[in-house]
């Protein structure tokens, strides 16, 4: 069955030019249960909460951390458009955006005020080059990483999917449909400088409400979405999540330095809602099935996080997984 | 003095592996005190942390002499041979004649139960009450072992590449069923292999503090005679601040291409 799969990625790997030209046709096909109504059900709040940093007095892990593992998504839309998250992707043909822009979720660049990443010329050009291209790529570069079953990385891990916290004695394993990352609750050193990842390296610290992880070794690769914006391997991030006292939200706020990319730190904002047993499964933000616990109440849980059993039709038309040919010696 | 220090070091894990384990045995767990396991809240034995086997399994499960692309080894496999039916045996044949381009790991696709386990590279166990989180270092995937005590689920179509997977604790050792697996992984670089309805049953078990046995039974009626057992021990990864630096070995086709690049060939950005 799975053979089957990759092997129609390939064909279609194969047809890149060809498909590209098509509307994204498959990214319109709903999945069982996803991609209802305006916006796919992915862009649902048009504004969210500040959430301040404090003190945590909610439930504890058995190591003092707050507790907050579980289901997670973002509430106010997907990675095609960063600083619009709910107009359109580039090419904009996937859908219409939700109404004048003065009534859609404000851009998740949070500093500096204009909502606008403040990147250098050279980095600037590059970001709109892959932004014209995107609907039609004609060259590797301009293909989405993430319909390469690449990383999603950081930032863009926590506008994508829906995915999950689990918490170590010691540690917070974010697990996401396209890779997974561990915050070592250390004061430890960052991996040496050459090593460069897509998911960088994370050492955290909770300070009350808010989880502090400095992100380093960042390889740049992942991009931030279809808009073609990014950082370099120079870039430095600091993510502050900060939780709501009951727990039930939190919101992503991450600080990118790249004197390389940008002309001053700047900050994204992204807001994120839990999801529980009193949430409908949905295919998106919250696609699990219900654990076969005969007695037990409802729980959800998620299946493997394998791109080939996630992926579809998108990132401009042009799909596919590197199915063929060797591509290690070890 | 190197060689005196090998030498000593050898008559040593000798004389220790002796006292574990006699010839032909299983090693039997230790209860030392200086050797006592690590055990969870409730009481359990806690498997957290680091593990990579030392075995060579997974250049080839079956006994075999040493060869260009895979060092000597006397096997993992109870009774030294995978009883495979005569059709399956052929398959097997045909893997092992293409395994340099055919080998699934090659492409750093996941590599399965039990391969992950096995292939020689670091995998950090996470720990809770109610399951154990298997991250692996080569191509990043993450198995759930559940042991909540839920059942598989009554519809088992996914053939997922890890499996479905439900565990119970037996004594001080986690019995694992995995099931609706797919048939796109092998089981080691001879290509040994599988169909969709392999259903392996592991027993995961401490040795001592830093060693676990691991053991894995395979059952498959499209491709085995009957059930068969590899077994291997898996020994915790001590060198100083050792942890996994992730591996998306994967994303080497494209990786170049990004951010914003033509890739090596063209001269890049």
């Amino acid at each position: 069955m799975k053979k089957n799969i990759l092997i129609a990625w390939a064909a279609l790997a194969v047809a890149t030019p060809v498909i590209a030209q098509a509307p994204q046709a498959q990214d319109q096909a709903p999945r069982q249960g996803q991609r209802q109504g305006q916006g796919g059900g992915l862009s649902r709040e048009r504004s969210f909460p500040a959430i301040a940093s404090g003190p945590w007095n909610g439930q504890r892990t058995a190591d003092g951390q707050p507790d907050v593992a579980g289901f997670y998504s973002n509430t106010i839309g997907n990675h095609s458009n960063f600083t619009d998250p709910q107009g359109r992707q580039p090419g904009g043909n996937e859908r219409a955006p939700l109404g004048p822009r003065s009534e859609r979720a404000p851009s998740r660049v949070s500093d500096p005020a204009d909502g606008q990443i403040p990147y250098l010329p050279a980095a600037r050009a590059l970001q709109e080059d892959f932004a014209k291209n995107f609907s039609n790529p004609v060259k590797a570069r301009y293909v989405e990483p993430l319909a390469r079953c690449a990383p999603a990385g950081v930032p863009k891990s926590f506008m994508w999917h829906g995915f999950e916290i689990r918490q170590y004695p010691g540690s917070v394993l974010f697990w996401f449909d396209s890779g997974w990352r561990l915050i070592h609750l250390d004061n430890g050193k960052p991996l040496p400088e050459q090593i460069k990842l897509w998911n960088g390296d994370s050492h955290g610290h909770w300070e009350g409400n808010t989880l502090v992880v400095n992100v380093t070794n960042n390889n740049g690769k992942a991009l931030f979405g279809r808009q073609g914006d990014f950082m370099s391997e120079n870039a430095t991030v600091v993510e502050r999540f900060i939780f709501q006292p009951d727990g039930q939200r939190f919101n992503y706020v991450a600080t990118f330095t790249d004197p390389t990319v940008y002309s001053r730190p700047w900050t994204a904002t992204i807001p994120v809602r839990r999801f529980t047993a009193q949430d409908k499964p949905d295919g998106w933000h919250f696609d699990v099935h219900a654990v076969n616990a005969p007695g037990q109440p409802l729980r959800y849980e998620h299946d493997e996080r394998i791109c080939a059993e996630n992926n579809g039709g998108f990132g401009g038309g042009a799909v596919g997984v590197p199915g063929e040919g060797v591509l290690i010696a070890r | 003095m190197t060689q005196r220090l090998t030498l000593t070091g050898a008559l040593a894990l000798a004389l220790l592996a002796g006292a574990v384990a006699p010839a032909n045995a299983a090693p039997k767990p230790v209860a030392s005190a200086a050797n006592a396991i690590p055990r969870d809240a409730a009481g359990h034995p806690d498997f957290s942390g680091i593990w990579q086997t030392l075995s060579e399994a997974d250049y080839d499960l079956e006994p075999h002499a040493g060869r260009r692309d895979a060092p000597p080894s006397a096997g993992v496999v109870e009774g030294d041979v995978i009883p495979y039916l005569p059709a399956a045996l052929e398959h097997r044949k045909k893997n092992f004649a293409g395994r340099t381009n055919d080998d699934p790991r090659l492409r750093c696709f996941v590599l399965g139960v039990p391969r992950g386990v096995y292939y020689p590279a670091p995998f950090q166990i996470l720990q809770r009450a109610e399951d154990l989180t298997l991250v692996h270092q080569f191509g990043n995937q993450v198995r759930v072992i559940h042991k909540d005590g839920s059942l598989h689920p009554e519809e088992l179509h996914k053939e997922q590449w890890l499996g479905d997977n439900r565990a119970h604790w037996e004594g001080d050792t986690l019995v694992n069923d995995v099931t609706d697996v797919n048939d796109e992984t092998w089981l080691d670089r001879a290509g040994n292999y599988h169909s969709e309805k392999l259903h392996v049953v592991e027993r995961w078990q401490f040795v001592d503090k830093d060693t676990i046995q691991y053991r894995a039974t395979l059952d498959d009626a499209k491709v085995f005679s009957r059930p068969w057992t590899v077994e291997v021990l898996l020994n915790r990864r001590r060198d100083a601040n050792f942890r996994l630096i992730e591996d998306y070995c994967y994303t080497f086709e494209y990786a170049d291409h990004y951010p914003h690049r033509d890739g090596p060939q063209k001269g890049g950005q």
